[in-house]
Parts: C-alpha cells; sequence; structure tokens
C-alpha cells in the first residue's frame, strides 16, 4: 500500500458538467482498481491524495500526469503507508448549483469534510491540512478567489 | 491552295485581322476576332464612321501611317470606353501599310493580339513588385531600429550582412572584412567555442543559440546572445542562416548576481548549526539546511513538506500542526519551544520560529530552530531551586510564627508564676531586689521579642493585601495617637508635612507598620540630653516617586560599620537601649516587597534620618 499527494492547477476553469464528468469517470475508475482518497478543487485549484496498492497507484498517477486537463503538477508525499486511511473516493468542490450535487455519491462540500482520520501520520494530516487550506483558503464555506491569480504586487495590498 | 479557303482561315484566326483601304481608310476585310474591337458591319465604313474601340491616339496615329507609309506597332494598347473600366481590354497592335499592284501605298493591314491575360498578370506582377518594395522598406526599417542586430551568414561561415546597428556598435568601418573580423571581436574565452558552434550548426543544418561576449567600440566586452535559423528550401541545403544579436549584459549581470546571491545564502543557511528551513506559500517545506538532514538524520525527501512535525515530541506533535495551519492561513508569525528528535534519538528543547517574507515573488517562510536544551536545563534548575528555597522560605515562617505564639504562652505563665511566687515569698536580702528587677526585665523583653516576631510573620502574610489611596495626615495622626504615651513621656514634639504629597497608594497595615517602627525607633533612640524632635515629611522626588522621610535628633548611628547593618534581623545599634532588633529588618522587608526601597543617613550624637521610597524607581515598574 502507498499513497500520493500532488497538487495542480487547472488548464481551464471546470464548469459543474466539468467537475461532475471527472467525480463520475474517477469514482468508476477508481472504485475498480481499489483506488481510495480525496480531490480538492476550487478555482483552477486541485489537490489531491490517493491510496491504493503500488501496482495501481504508480501507473494511476502516470495517467494523471498525462492528463490535459490540467497542468504544473507537483507530486508531495509518494510513500508507502500501513493501513488505508481513506474508506472510499470522494471529491470535495463548490458547485455553482450545489442542488444538483448534494445527491451525488462520493461528492462533499469543501466545509464538510469529515475531520481527518488517526491512521494518518501527523505529518501527512498537516500535509492534507496545508493543501485544503490552499484550495479552498482559510474559510471553505466560501469558495476561495485564489492569489495566483493576482498580478504580481496585488498580494501585499 | 483555294483563296475562300485560307479566307476562311483569316476569319477564325485568334487574332484581329483588318485591312483600311485607300486613304480614308475604309474597313475592307475584318474578321471575328477584330469585329470585337471594331464593331460588326464595319466593312465598307471609313475608320473616322467606325472607331469601335480603337484607342483615340491609333485613331490619330493611322493617317499618319498611310501617309509615311512605315509599319507601326504599339503593346498593350489599352482599348475600351474608359481606360480604367474592369472591362478594358489589352491589344498589340500592328498596323502594316500595303502597296497597291502599282507599287501606290493602297492600305494599312490591322494586326490586333488580344494580351488582355498577360497584361492583367504584368500589372499583377508590378503591383507585387510595388507591394514587395514596401515590405521590404518596412522590414529594413524595422530590423535596423530595434534594439537588436541582424546577421546573415552563408553556409561557408561568411557573414554577408549585418544590420547597422552593429557598425554602430562594435564602432567598425562599413567596409570592414565582417567575416574576417567577427570572431576577433569575440571575447577571447568565447572564440573557440562560438567559432565550434557555429560551425556544427552549419555542418548539420540547425539553427544556433548561445551567448557570448563582444567587444563594444569603447572596448569594453557585453554579453551577446545570438540565435540563428537556416534557412531551407527542401530538399536543397539551407542557402543562408538568418540571425539576430540581443545584448544580455545586464539580464546576465543580475541573474549572475542572484545566482550568486542565492548560492551564498544558501551556503550560509547550511553552515550555521542551527536548523532552517524555508516553505513555499501553501507552507510546504522546499528547503532544509544540511544542519536540519544530519541533526535529524533524514533526508529532504524522507523529511517530505511536512516532516518536520515528526521530529517533535509525540505529544506536542498535534498542536504544532494546528498552530502551523493557523499561521499559514492568518500569516502570523510562528513560535514556540518544541522537543525535537535528533538522529540518536534524543529530544532536545529548541525555540522554532518562522516567519513570512511577502515580496514580489509571492509569499514564503522561513523558519529556524535553536537548540535552548543548556538553557532550560538551567531553567529547570533554577525552578526547582526556586520551589525549594519557597518552600524553605515559608517552613521558616510557619515555624518562627508556631514557635514565637507556642512560646508565648509559657511565657505568660512563667510572668504569672513568678508574680505569684514574688507575692508569696519574702526577700529580704536587696541583692534579691535587684535579681527581682532583672527577671521582670528579662521576661518583658522576651515578651515583646516574640510579640515582634510574630508581627514580622504576619507582615510577611499581608504582602498581598490590597492597596488603597491613604490619606496621609490621617494616617500619621493615627499613628501617632497610638505613640502618644510615649511622646507625652519623653517631652517629644513630632511634626507633619505632607503638603506635597498628602495621598498615597498603599496597603494600610504595611503603612501604619513602616511608620509606627520608625517613629517609635525615633523615640526610642532619644538623645539622652535633649528631647526627642521628629519630623515626618512626604514629598516626591523629582521623578514624581513619594518619600517618606522620618528625621530625629536622637542618637544616630554608624551606617558604614559592616558589624552593625541596620537591616538586620536581630540585629541592634545600641543595646543600652532595650529593643529587640526587629523592627528595622521588619520595615526593610516592607518596604523592598513593594518594589521600594529605603536609604539612611545619620550622624553619631546628631540624629538620624530615614527616607522611605515607597515604590520601585520608574522604569524599573512591571
Amino acid at each position: 500500500m502507498k499513497h500520493i499527494v500532488y497538487m495542480s492547477r487547472a488548464v481551464r476553469p471546470m464548469t459543474d458538467p466539468d467537475l461532475q464528468e471527472l467525480l463520475d469517470q474517477s469514482r468508476h475508475d477508481n472504485v475498480r482498481q481499489g483506488i481510495t482518497g480525496i480531490l480538492f478543487y476550487s478555482h483552477g485549484n486541485i489537490a489531491q491524495l490517493f491510496e491504493g496498492p503500488a501496482e495501481q497507484v504508480d501507473p494511476l498517477f502516470d495517467r494523471i500526469c498525462r492528463d490535459g486537463r490540467h497542468s504544473h503538477v507537483r507530486k508531495l508525499v509518494d510513500a508507502p503507508i500501513e493501513a488505508r486511511s481513506f474508506p472510499s473516493w470522494s471529491m470535495a468542490f463548490h458547485p455553482l448549483e450545489p442542488s444538483g450535487f448534494a445527491a451525488l455519491e462520493g461528492f462533499l462540500l469543501p466545509h464538510q469534510l469529515p475531520p481527518l482520520p488517526s491512521s494518518l501520520t501527523i505529518a501527512d494530516a498537516l500535509l492534507v491540512q496545508l493543501v485544503q487550506l490552499a484550495v479552498f483558503g482559510p474559510d471553505p464555506t466560501q469558495p476561495f478567489q485564489h492569489r495566483h491569480a493576482d498580478p504580481p504586487g496585488a498580494l501585499d495590498a | 491552295m483555294p483563296a475562300p479557303h485560307f479566307e476562311q482561315l483569316l476569319r477564325r484566326l485568334q487574332a484581329g485581322v483588318a485591312t483600311l483601304e485607300g486613304p480614308e481608310l475604309r474597313y475592307g476585310f475584318v474578321n471575328e476576332q477584330m469585329q470585337a474591337l471594331v464593331g460588326t458591319n464595319a466593312e465598307g465604313r471609313t475608320l473616322a464612321e467606325q472607331p469601335g474601340l480603337l484607342p483615340a491616339a491609333l485613331l490619330e496615329v493611322l493617317p499618319k501611317v498611310f501617309a509615311a507609309g512605315t509599319p507601326y506597332a504599339a503593346r498593350a494598347c489599352a482599348c475600351g470606353s474608359a481606360a480604367d473600366s474592369p472591362n478594358v481590354r489589352h491589344f498589340d497592335l500592328v498596323v502594316d501599310p500595303y502597296d497597291g499592284e502599282a507599287g501606290q501605298p493602297a492600305g494599312l493591314l490591322l494586326l490586333a493580339v488580344d494580351v488582355s491575360e498577360q497584361e492583367a498578370a504584368r500589372q499583377r506582377a508590378h503591383e507585387l513588385a510595388l507591394t514587395t518594395r514596401q515590405l521590404d522598406a518596412r522590414l529594413r526599417v524595422l530590423t535596423e531600429t530595434a534594439p537588436l542586430f541582424t546577421y546573415t551568414m552563408s553556409p561557408q561561415g561568411e557573414v554577408t550582412y549585418v544590420s547597422p546597428q552593429w557598425y554602430r556598435f562594435t564602432g567598425q568601418p562599413d567596409t570592414a572584412d565582417l567575416t574576417a573580423i567577427w570572431p576577433l571581436l569575440v571575447h577571447p574565452d568565447d572564440r573557440l567555442r562560438v567559432l565550434f558552434e557555429s560551425e556544427t550548426a552549419r555542418r548539420t543544418g540547425t539553427g544556433w543559440n548561445y551567448e557570448y561576449r563582444l567587444r563594444r567600440y569603447d572596448g569594453q566586452y557585453r554579453w551577446m546572445l545570438s540565435r540563428a535559423l537556416p534557412e531551407v528550401h527542401p530538399p536543397d541545403q539551407p542557402v543562408a542562416w538568418h540571425g539576430a544579436l540581443t545584448e544580455v549584459h545586464l539580464q546576465r549581470e543580475l541573474s549572475e548576481a542572484r545566482r550568486r546571491g542565492e548560492a551564498e545564502l544558501r551556503f550560509l543557511a547550511d553552515s550555521i548549526p542551527e536548523l532552517v528551513w524555508t516553505t513555499s506559500a501553501e507552507g510546504l517545506v522546499e528547503y532544509y539546511n544540511h544542519y536540519t538532514k544530519s541533526y535529524s538524520g533524514l533526508t529532504t525527501e524522507e523529511l517530505g513538506p511536512t516532516g518536520w512535525v515528526g521530529l517533535l515530541y509525540p505529544e506536542e506533535q498535534a498542536a504544532a500542526a494546528r498552530r502551523w495551519v493557523q499561521s499559514v492561513a492568518s500569516g502570523e508569525d510562528f513560535e514556540g519551544e518544541y522537543r525535537l528528535r535528533r538522529a540518536d534519538g534524543v529530544y532536545r528543547w529548541h525555540t522554532i520560529r518562522a516567519r513570512r517574507l511577502n515580496d514580489g515573488s509571492g509569499p514564503r517562510w522561513f523558519g529556524a530552530a535553536s537548540d535552548v536544551e543548556e538553557q532550560h536545563r538551567l531553567r529547570q534548575v533554577l525552578q526547582t531551586q526556586y520551589d525549594e528555597l519557597a518552600r524553605a522560605h515559608h517552613n521558616l515562617d510557619t515555624f518562627v510564627y508556631a514557635a514565637s505564639h507556642d512560646l508565648r504562652q509559657p511565657t505568660h505563665n512563667l510572668r504569672g508564676l513568678f508574680e505569684e511566687l514574688r507575692r508569696s515569698v519574702r526577700f529580704t536580702d536587696p541583692e534579691q531586689a535587684l535579681m527581682l528587677r532583672m527577671v521582670d526585665t528579662a521576661l518583658t523583653h522576651l515578651d515583646s521579642t516574640l510579640a515582634d516576631l510574630t508581627a514580622t510573620v504576619q507582615t510577611q502574610r499581608q504582602q498581598q493585601e490590597p492597596v488603597e489611596i491613604l490619606d496621609l495626615a490621617l494616617g500619621l495622626e493615627e499613628i501617632l495617637l497610638g505613640l502618644r504615651p510615649q511622646i507625652v513621656h519623653q517631652g517629644a514634639s513630632v511634626q507633619i508635612d505632607v503638603q506635597e504629597a498628602p495621598g498615597l497608594l498603599y496597603s494600610r497595615a504595611n503603612f501604619r507598620s513602616v511608620v509606627h517602627n520608625l517613629v517609635s525607633n525615633a523615640l526610642k533612640f532619644a538623645h539622652p540630653l535633649r528631647p526627642p524632635q521628629v519630623l515626618l515629611r512626604n514629598y516626591l522626588t523629582d521623578d514624581g516617586q513619594p518619600v517618606l522621610e522620618v528625621r530625629d535628633n536622637g542618637l544616630g548611628m554608624r551606617i558604614d560599620d559592616p558589624h552593625n547593618p541596620a537591616f538586620r534581623l536581630f540585629a541592634r545599634q545600641h543595646t543600652q537601649v532595650e529593643g529587640t532588633g526587629v523592627g528595622l529588618y521588619l520595615v526593610q522587608r516592607i518596604v523592598t516587597s513593594q518594589g521600594g526601597h529605603i536609604e539612611v543617613d545619620s550622624t553619631p550624637g546628631i540624629g538620624t534620618t530615614f527616607r522611605v521610597f515607597w515604590a520601585a524607581p520608574l522604569g524599573m515598574r512591571e
């Protein structure tokens, strides 16, 4: 068993149908391959933790790297684990029309994320919290306007 | 070949043929093609009657041609109503006079070949040439004004063109042999490399991209970026390489300085014996210095972006992680003391600090951990010792209090028994009477010592008493009232002067103890030859501190005598005067416990002045 955490940027902002397609496709593939984990998306920022057997996790990451829908893939962690920390695969984001997503399996609103399981080491839990913070910002109830989009110099303003 | 047949051929000829007969130029034969030019049914009519589409210039020329008898040709004559209309056609016109059988001029043979297509093509070519010339001029202006130099090099390495900027930059004359001179202008350290790279690229038919130093007109070498691409017309070999030279000196120096700066900083970070790391805006560590790796025994990969938290003492990890997330979210400094695991498994205390840097390239965090194990250990030792001392001190106080309290009862009993004894036993010897008095004095002394001791311990416990604003005039009067018997007995005069500072923020009980002790001391150590005079004056120092001055005209004392320090417990200055030696010690303890201090001036035989500084000096208050 191993897990991988990465962050990336969507090539273009993902619409509700894009997100739903990604959710359906990933859930379908991941269930079949025994991959579990969580994906965060907000305003073009993507972060994902996924875990499973190494022989499934590594090829999945290769496919993710080649996926044309995102770029700037930064692998943060690639390490063996003793046990799964996520019972299923799910995805958290702010849809424009949340009503249509509420009933979908595997969908979570960013501020409704369950607490991180204690099976993660504190270093890994800290990492997940930091990428969550980077994707959703300090207040996950609000869609987070990212600083990356700002022109340089506006950061200190 | 029969004539009609021949005429038919003429009629169908893909060129206009007509004859103009006689001086009046009457149309004779007009074939189909020519009809398009002069119109139908022209035969028999004169040229003047039916000019058709023939251009006016030709109409004027034709009679002259007839008269002169010399052929005439006009190329690409525009024929039509208006020369610039779109359906204008162009013809090559040939006029040939022919003679009659008698040799006299008989008429003109007019041949018209439609060259409209060719003419249109020629026009297009002309326009294209014009456009090309304009584009060429524009390109030239652009290449010759842009802040880069353009050049062309042949496959053999001959420089066939450089833009004028190159001459201006290098200071070379227009007549310079470019091929020969340019390698000489390249910095000697770069020359062979540049020649080699350029030659390799030309041999393999690829472009090039390299930097080198080029000598400027003033002799300075400046860094240039040279890029070129081959001009290829497949399947042939490239015919030339076209390229541009850009001055990149400043950028190069800047990036050099940056590289150097970064390398130096990194070297610095790697040299200091502290744990140093930097993180991205997201709070993920990107760099650990050497010391971090040697301290933890882990590589950067093993530590990972958040691995530092794993070095902490297990019970402290969660809180530190929460604190760090909070810092990243808010931008606040991260600071705390944590135990960090060394490679050998030993945990040592560290102060961890991280601060966010905001500059043009986005926020980043810089963190450092300093080993404070020694300080921590020292502090623990000090704390232990302090606790022990406090305990011992408390025990001592309790003991003194209990002892003095417990001893008072037996003293009372003793005194009672002694009184009883004196009443029931008759003493006849006067010596005995003296002894009785001495026993009495000793008992009284014992009793007051015990009382004072109890008071000392009690004051100790009153240190936390509430403070209030005291009306000093009233407070002092009250105290003097308590001492009234002695004052009357000794005929003493006591003056109070609190006009300058009538109020004081202090605990009432403590204030009473201090003043009572000082005044009763003043009375007690009065000079035997004069009635005591005591002045009580409360005033403010220059920096606003309240001070109580107690001045007497009593016995005085030697302040600099190390064997008789004024404020030591049981230290007595005048053994001939009765007392317990507790008073001044008590005063000292009260005043210092409130942050103040006491100063004494005294001259033996003249008098003593005590100054009680009630509060801590400015700047030392907490």
